[in-house]
């Protein structure tokens, strides 16, 4: 992970400027709109890959979190006239409880046992909130939520959110990347490497999976309140299996061992799926060939073509049986 | 109940779903996410034989199944074994498999277009009354041959030398090769056999759910999750978690609340897994060091 | 390793290559009089049936309206996008059409979540937005000037259905069946408010998923309440199975429906056991009346297949658009807005069009039906005002 942001002070300022300098040459809000959608999902992305970089563990229920971000940012700011800022707290609190409830079943699981609690969480979430109208009005939804803001302005342009979304992605890759260079970070990877090796070496290692759960579970909360304020709406639709599954796909497409995979992945992907628009009826047939090659060619994600570096694949349960020539 | 009796019929095509599953999970290792489209595929096929070119039931029903064996020889040759040259990730190939799916389910809507389809019954739909209790010949069908499928597999897994290596491959892959067991055959057979077992489940569903091209998404999921419960790789276990969930769903979806239904699936399922986190019917491994 | 590398790079400069020329939309044409139409529904996923047959219907309107010249000077453009029923690609699918083609005015979506997700956009851009499939009531709820509905309103059928069943069918407790989805639900609050308005008893109260295929559990639960008819609220696939399931559980009750399952596959996919099920709609295929006949045969020579009420609604959406450019004559959002509001004296496939003052067409045909054989009966018409 260290050798993804090398000399950072000095190239993190000029990433920073040059993020800035974007609304500026690009004005068109389509373009935005897409940049912004895309900012927002890879602060989940970066969720997964924290999960699956640290403990092997995947998630295909992540729209869960993202719709309790969004529904539980709303309808504080809605019953309770809280600002979006003071809800913010209130979302990491609600995100981790919902993290430890699939984290510590979890530990137990592997492969797809994990992956379909996973989806069984994402389900639960999505139902309930179909269901329980009174309080999330059902299927239609959230609407007119109110927009952040920010020293009295309120923001409401794409302009507006490109800097409060950019700004919270910043945040949380510098987050990302302490967590990496800190001593809980080496932990981490001890536990990815050898969980065997970890565990005799007296790691708790239930604690740190239920952890990087609950660590996930905050980055695609924080994602969901920011997307709540962005559309202004929010129903069940929004946070489907499909989504969840879109998700995976982003972290895996684009290298889900690292934090710039987590940035590739979600950008490439939201980017692509709206540049085949063109392609209409076989938009999502291309779509499907794209993550297959991609899948099979690159393995290690976009992020890992870039990278070029050599990455020990653990000969563990994490890989699939070899071709059997005798 | 009349609830219990409901669910056996809906079972019955759950059990041959997650067969499908089981079968390329025990001996490829790969969890086919495409497994419910390959239903889909195999209804549709069915449909075409059957309703457009008007050849018999069961000639559709065999050449159906024979297309999608194939076609299942077809991802195993050009998806799976690229990606095991590569020793890729266990996600990378869930993640080819969904690609797998989505292709599918959008060439078939290209194809067949949005509505739905049907294939008319080959037995009448009206209830049979048995004191409290009532049953459509339509479900004994289902069952039956449901049954029947499971049956042919049992046999070809227990008594074909094909079968066998199944088998070995699934218990030990290392051990089989070891052996002289080719295990990539294997693998193709395996797909073979579990899109082959897809086209039967999804031409018995057709007439009873009509076909629609994203009729695989649901039906896929539920599958996996009987599989699960189970214990992935595990074939009886396929079989018994079938029928559980089939049963389950319907008294939770009647006795309980239509709407939390899948919520309550799930639930139980999160539960299932806490207890026995490899599935009902498959004991944990002990790592070794 | 090089290999991998160079295919590496050609994936890379594909992926970006499809990017920026999928992105880039057309550039404008010259300004002469022509009205830009943005349509967005759901081409893909579950209910790709509506948003094709809406796609159908708009296309055949636009080169109808074009060739007789029933716009006057005006010309029409439309633009479709799919939106696969999902609330973010429709929000980013109404950007792109207002930003890159320069749309006036949208039609759009279908599901009422989308819908909404649309309009923060088109409220704030400032463009009329007509939706010609979503029923939600939230949507003229808003106080948002620029949406209108062109889809026929659900609650009036609610209303129509449970009078009728008491008045006629002579029912005292009934149940409802309808899908969990925006359009299932809002129905289901409208049907529980008729019921108790006209003082029928309601024994039971289900729900279903989509995609859902097994209502058997539902069915066995409705039976068990002792109830004399079951209300449904959803599409024809799902409702094609609740009858032929409820028959398969000797379950002969009386069913009723809406508009929304209102379609010749309805009576295709149900065979016996939608014989005799009674609902509403705007649009009654078979219907005398020259417009309905016209539109019917024009979009059968077209396109091989039954027109379902959606396509009708969107097509007469575009008739209403056509005469809103010519009488204002300018595309510009407001006096286009205004023209829409005052929308009189047309004579559609689906009714004569008139917007409230919160946007919804109160001018829609009422119609009760019920199946019969091969077809669709008019028992009762409504008046809806």
């Amino acid at each position: 992970m260290s050798k993804v942001l090398s000399s950072a002070k000095e190239n993190f300022l000029f990433v920073v400027v040059l993020i800035g300098l974007v609304p500026m040459v690009l004005t068109n809000n389509y373009y935005l709109h897409i940049i912004n959608l895309a900012g927002i999902y890879t602060l989940i992305t970066l969720g997964l890959n924290l999960l699956f970089g640290y403990t092997g563990q995947v998630s295909m229920g992540q729209a869960g979190y993202f719709a309790i971000g969004t529904y539980v940012s709303a309808l504080l700011m809605f019953n309770l006239q809280f600002s979006f800022w003071l809800t913010l707290p209130l979302v990491l609190i609600t995100c981790a409880v919902g993290g430890a409830v699939i984290g510590i079943p979890a530990m137990k699981l592997s492969g797809p046992y994990l992956v379909l609690a996973t989806v069984g969480f994402g389900e639960i979430i999505r139902l309930i909130l179909l269901n329980w109208t009174p309080v999330t009005k059902g299927a239609a939804g959230l609407t007119g939520i109110p927009l952040p803001e920010f020293f009295g302005i309120k923001l409401s342009s794409e302009q507006d959110f490109y800097y409060l979304i950019m700004s919270f992605l910043l945040l949380g890759t510098y987050i990302a990347y302490r967590l990496a260079q800190s001593k809980i970070g080496r932990t981490f990877s001890a536990i990815r490497e050898d969980e065997l090796a970890a565990e005799a070496m007296g790691v708790p290692i239930n604690r740190y999976k239920i952890a990087a759960f609950i660590i996930s579970a905050m980055y695609a909360g924080i994602a969901g309140a920011l997307y709540g304020g962005f559309s202004g709406v929010a129903s069940p639709d929004n946070f489907t299996f499909e989504d969840s599954v879109g998700f995976l796909c982003m972290s895996v497409i684009g290298g889900s061992w690292s934090i710039s995979g987590a940035v590739i992945g979600a950008f490439m992907l939201t980017i692509l799926s709206e540049a085949l628009r063109a392609f209409q009826a076989y938009r999502l047939i291309i779509y499907g060939v794209i993550l297959i090659f991609t899948v099979i060619y690159m393995p290690q994600g976009l992020a890992g073509l870039i990278q070029e570096r050599k990455i020990r694949i653990v000969a563990r349960l994490n890989t699939v049986k070899p071709s059997g020539r005798p | 109940m009349q609830y219990i009796l409901n669910g056996l019929p809906i079972g019955a095509i759950y059990a041959l779903v997650a067969l499908g599953f089981s079968l390329t999970y025990a001996s490829a290792g790969v969890l086919n996410w495409a497994q419910g489209d390959i239903v889909m595929l195999g209804a549709f096929l069915g449909f075409t034989f059957f309703q457009v070119m008007n050849l018999g039931f069961s000639v559709s029903l065999c050449i159906s199944m024979f297309t999608l064996a194939v076609i299942g020889i077809m991802v195993q040759f050009f998806i799976l074994r690229p990606l095991q040259k590569r020793q890729a990730p266990e996600i990378n190939v869930v993640i080819a498999t969904l690609g797998v799916a989505i292709i599918m389910r959008n060439i078939a809507l290209i194809i067949w277009g949005a509505d739905a389809q049907i294939i008319p019954s080959p037995v009448s739909n009206n209830p049979i009354q048995f004191s409290m209790l009532s049953i459509t010949p339509q479900d004994i069908l289902i069952i039956a041959i449901g049954i029947l499928i499971m049956l042919i597999l049992q046999v070809f897994l227990k008594y074909t030398t094909e079968g066998r290596a199944l088998r070995a491959v699934a218990q030990d892959r290392y051990a089989a090769i070891v052996m002289g067991i080719d295990a990539e055959r294997s693998d193709a057979i395996a797909f073979a056999a579990s899109s082959a077992l897809g086209a039967a489940a999804g031409i018995l569903v057709a007439p009873v759910f009509f076909i629609t091209f994203n009729m695989g998404v649901g039906i896929g999921l539920k599958g996996f999750v009987a599989a699960v419960i189970g214990g992935l790789g595990n074939i009886p276990g396929a079989i018994a978690g079938g029928f559980f969930l089939g049963v389950v769903e319907s008294l939770a979806g009647g006795q309980i609340s239509s709407g939390y239904r899948d919520a309550i699936t799930f639930a139980l399922l999160i539960l299932v897994l806490w207890l026995k986190p490899t599935g009902l019917f498959l004991q944990k491994t002990r790592q070794k060091v | 390793m090089k290999n991998k590398k160079i295919i590496g790079m050609i994936l890379v400069v594909l992926l970006v290559g499809t990017s920026l020329v999928g992105l880039t939309g057309c550039s404008n044409t010259v300004s002469q009089k022509v009205l830009k139409i943005g349509v967005i529904g759901p081409e893909s996923g579950g209910a790709a049936q509506l948003g094709q047959g809406q796609r159908k219907a708009i296309q055949l309107a636009v080169d109808e309206i074009n060739a007789q010249k029933l716009a006057g000077e005006w010309k029409l453009e439309a633009y479709f996008e799919d939106d696969e029923g999902n609330p973010t690609k429709s929000a980013s699918a109404t950007n792109k059409l207002i930003q890159q083609s320069q749309v006036n005015v949208i039609i759009g979506a279908i599901h009422s979540s989308a819908t909404l997700a649309d309009m923060v956009i088109t409220q704030r851009t400032g463009i009329p937005q007509l939706t010609a499939g979503s029923t939600g009531a939230s949507i003229t709820e808003q106080g948002n000037k620029w949406v209108f509905r062109t889809a026929v309103n659900d609650e009036f059928q609610a209303n129509a259905l449970l009078k009728y069943a008491k008045d006629v069918t002579k029912v005292t407790k009934i149940a409802t069946l309808t899908a969990a989805d925006d359009y299932g639900q809002s129905g289901e609050k409208l049907l529980i408010i008729a019921a108790q308005k006209e003082g029928l008893e309601l024994t039971n109260k289900s729900t279903y998923n989509n995609g859902d295929k097994d209502f058997k559990p539902q069915l066995l639960s409705i039976k068990d309440s002792g109830a004399q008819a079951i209300f449904m609220w959803g599409l024809y696939n799902d409702a094609a199975l609740i009858a032929k399931q409820a028959k398969q559980l000797g379950l002969n009750v009386q069913l009723f429906g809406a508009s929304g399952m209102a379609a010749q596959k309805l009576i295709e996919l149900g065979g016996d056991a939608v014989q005799g099920l009674i609902l509403t709609q705007t649009f009654l295929p078979s219907s005398p009346d020259q417009k309905v006949s016209e539109f019917v045969n024009k979009y059968k020579n077209q396109y091989q297949e039954d027109p379902i009420p959606h396509a009708a609604q969107a097509y007469d959406t575009v008739y209403i658009l056509a005469d809103a450019v010519k009488k204002a004559n300018s595309n510009k959002p407001d006096a286009l807005r205004d023209a829409i509001a005052k929308t009189t004296g047309l004579k559609l496939v689906t009714g004569n069009p008139q917007f409230d003052d919160k946007g919804n067409d109160i001018g829609k045909h009422l119609l009760i039906t019920a199946i019969k054989g091969n077809m669709y009966e008019l028992i009762q018409t409504v008046s809806t005002n």
